[in-house]
């Protein structure tokens, strides 16, 4: 075990131990055990003592010992808290964002198996012709259509696959070198934000106010995020242009491949194709998302498109991950944890404005450190929190919030440990992290600007 | 980086020797690269590896050797359970067809080059073997993008699954 992970676990053990030993004025039993895991999880979520889906699962096991009506410990009926049936915690893997997900990943699978992704790039990048400038447009526009459906990390390889064979014919002083090479994962960054499905931070958001018993569409998330997504995608490109301007003065864009026509493939075309478009008509037909979701798991597992293998091979993991983060929620809901961190602070001090800059800004810093499904797990609570407590006002208010989280972890992409996407291209060794430090810093600060000004200038305007 | 990698060259001429040294030092970096002037030599060196958690990606081999020859050298190595995986390729200008033959069969022998030699082309044989092994056994091949194919790695990211969103 490495000195970082050894610190967390005794940082970890320590934090857990802390609400154990000392009673917290206006924090009830159960709420001292919530804050117990929450500094538990919290700890090896930043170490990474554990791998961080780890942390998820043991986060459930632990609230359903400690805090749930079948756990270890009996609250008297005095306690002022009503125990969670331990269902709840586990069923978070079954919540209707997890099968949102699992649909997804199914799709996602699938098409990388018949090739899909690859062919639906090569025809997309067609009409960009060759001068650099437009050809990195295509490149960031496919790039952020395909991260928006599939997992943003696998778009980032398949792209990577894409562009190796163009940087490998030009000079290596070229400057589009790595304005193309950045272009891809902070493409699949912003790409991931257009969709609930787009990327796992958006799912945890969902999943927070669907339990506040706000229904998000896919196609509403789309209306609340596309905006955004197609001005920084916009952004971006323009900004790589700036800073790395192409010498060359056309690339040649060559990609061999041919469309699979086997009987398999085709319903894989077709039920990617169906899938996609009940997602974003949810408000004409009125079927949830996360049931239109069951299509392409039962259609390509009954065709056998998709096969045993296929099932053993899905990314189970992040969907743990994903669940634990929701569970999470849950328990600082339920045990009044998250009221009595919210009412700590003294948030009437700040002007709404001023605090919702605060939640981007904090995402977004941690962001780029964490795991961007963390640094939601961990905000998401207190955001809705601070919203319900009628700090911020209102249903608009609670949606605001979510939507801040969501988006602002997703803009965090300067390091190379800020996202799988970013990690892979520097990896390539085309980039250096010094250039990513600088573009991606700027497009982090643009996009928290765009952020707050949707707060005031959008948003509420169509919520 | 330094990884838990080796490459292994085997070969009984210092200066041949130093020259197949010298053309892979690109791999340097990112794989341990030690050195055997004979058959006996190696098998020791594989097994320190072995004993301190080492893989032995690569193997390149001269088949005139004092003592054992390259080919039951590389034979041996198939045979065992550690280095079965180990790329196998043989550098020799004296290797009759039998030889080869038997190494194609019984060692797997992935390439055959024939002194002497083009550095570009033992760096190309090393990059691609390397690549192939990289993808089979390790959990996290991005440190090795940049030194390996990184189309391929990327590919085998993308196909294999190794690494979702966080």
């Amino acid at each position: 075990m490495d000195k970082t992970k050894l610190i967390g676990l005794v940082l970890g053990i320590i934090g857990f131990c802390i609400p154990l030993l000392i009673s917290f004025p206006g924090l009830s039993l159960p709420g001292h055990l919530a804050l117990s895991i929450f500094l538990l999880a919290a700890v090896f979520w930043m170490f990474e003592t554990i791998p961080i889906y780890s942390t998820s699962i043991l986060v459930i096991l632990l609230e359903v010992l400690l805090l749930s009506a079948e756990g270890l410990i009996s609250f008297g009926s005095g306690s002022g808290y009503d125990p969670v049936p331990f269902s709840q915690f586990v069923g978070t893997l079954a919540n209707p964002i997890i099968i949102l997900f699992l649909g997804g990943f199914v799709l996602a699978d699938a098409a990388v198996k018949y090739n899909f992704d690859k062919n639906m790039t090569r025809i997309l990048l067609k009409p960009f012709g060759t001068s650099p400038a437009m050809i990195m447009f295509g490149l960031m526009a496919v790039t952020a259509f395909l991260s928006a459906f599939m997992s943003n990390t696998a778009t980032t390889a398949m792209m990577v696959t894409v562009i190796i064979p163009i940087l490998a014919k030009m000079e290596m002083t070229d400057p589009a070198r790595i304005s193309i090479a950045l272009s891809i994962p902070f493409a699949a960054n912003i790409g991931g934000v257009a969709t609930p499905i787009g990327t796992p931070p958006n799912a945890v958001v969902i999943a927070a106010l669907n339990q506040q018993g706000l229904n998000i569409e896919f196609g509403s998330w789309m209306l609340y995020a596309l905006p955004l997504a197609l001005i920084m995608l916009a952004f971006a490109w323009f900004l790589l242009l700036k800073l790395h301007p192409p010498a060359l003065k056309s690339i040649p864009l060559e990609m061999k491949g041919e469309w699979k026509t086997s009987k398999n493939a085709w319903i894989l075309y077709i039920v990617f194709g169906v899938t996609v478009l009940l997602w974003v008509t949810e408000s004409l037909h009125g079927i949830k998302s996360s049931i239109v979701a069951l299509i392409p798991v039962a259609v390509l597992t009954l065709t056998q498109a998709f096969e045993k293998d296929d099932i053993r091979n899905l990314p189970w993991e992040v969907l743990w991950l994903i669940a634990g983060g929701i569970s999470l929620g849950i328990a600082m809901k339920e045990t009044g944890l998250a009221d009595w961190i919210v009412g700590s602070i003294s948030w009437e001090q700040m002007s709404y404005l001023v605090l919702l800059s605060v939640f981007a800004i904090v995402s977004l810093m941690m962001s780029n450190f964490l795991s961007n499904t963390v640094t939601a797990s961990l905000l998401i609570p207190l955001g809705i929190t601070l919203a319900t407590s009628g700090v911020v006002g209102g249903p608009a208010g609670t949606l605001i919030i979510g939507l801040i989280i969501a988006l602002s972890t997703s803009f965090a992409m300067v390091l190379p440990i800020s996202t799988p996407p970013n990690a892979i291209a520097v990896s390539t060794g085309v980039v250096e992290t010094k250039d990513m430090i600088v573009s991606g810093s700027i497009i982090g600060i643009v996009a928290i600007v765009l952020v707050i000004l949707m707060t005031n200038f959008y948003w509420p305007h169509i919520l | 980086m330094k990884s838990e990698i080796y490459i292994l060259v085997i070969e009984d001429e210092p200066e041949v020797l130093d020259s197949i040294v010298r053309d892979i030092t690109e791999f340097e970096e990112h794989f341990n690269v030690e050195m055997a002037d004979t058959a006996e030599e190696a098998e020791e060196l594989v097994e320190e590896i072995i004993e301190e958690d080492g893989k032995i990606g690569l193997v390149l081999c001269d088949h005139v050797l004092p003592g054992k020859n390259g080919v039951e050298l590389l034979v041996e190595m198939q045979k065992e359970e550690m280095t079965k995986s180990t790329r196998k390729v043989l550098i020799t200008g004296q290797a009759g067809l039998d030889e080869t033959v038997k190494a194609v069969n019984e060692a797997d022998l992935k390439h055959y080059i024939a002194k002497p030699w083009q550095k570009e082309e033992l760096v190309q044989i090393t990059r691609d073997l390397l690549t192939d092994y990289v993808i089979e056994h390790v959990k996290d091949p991005l440190p090795y993008m940049k030194v390996l194919d990184s189309e391929r790695i990327a590919e085998s990211l993308r196909t294999g699954r190794k690494m979702t969103d966080q």
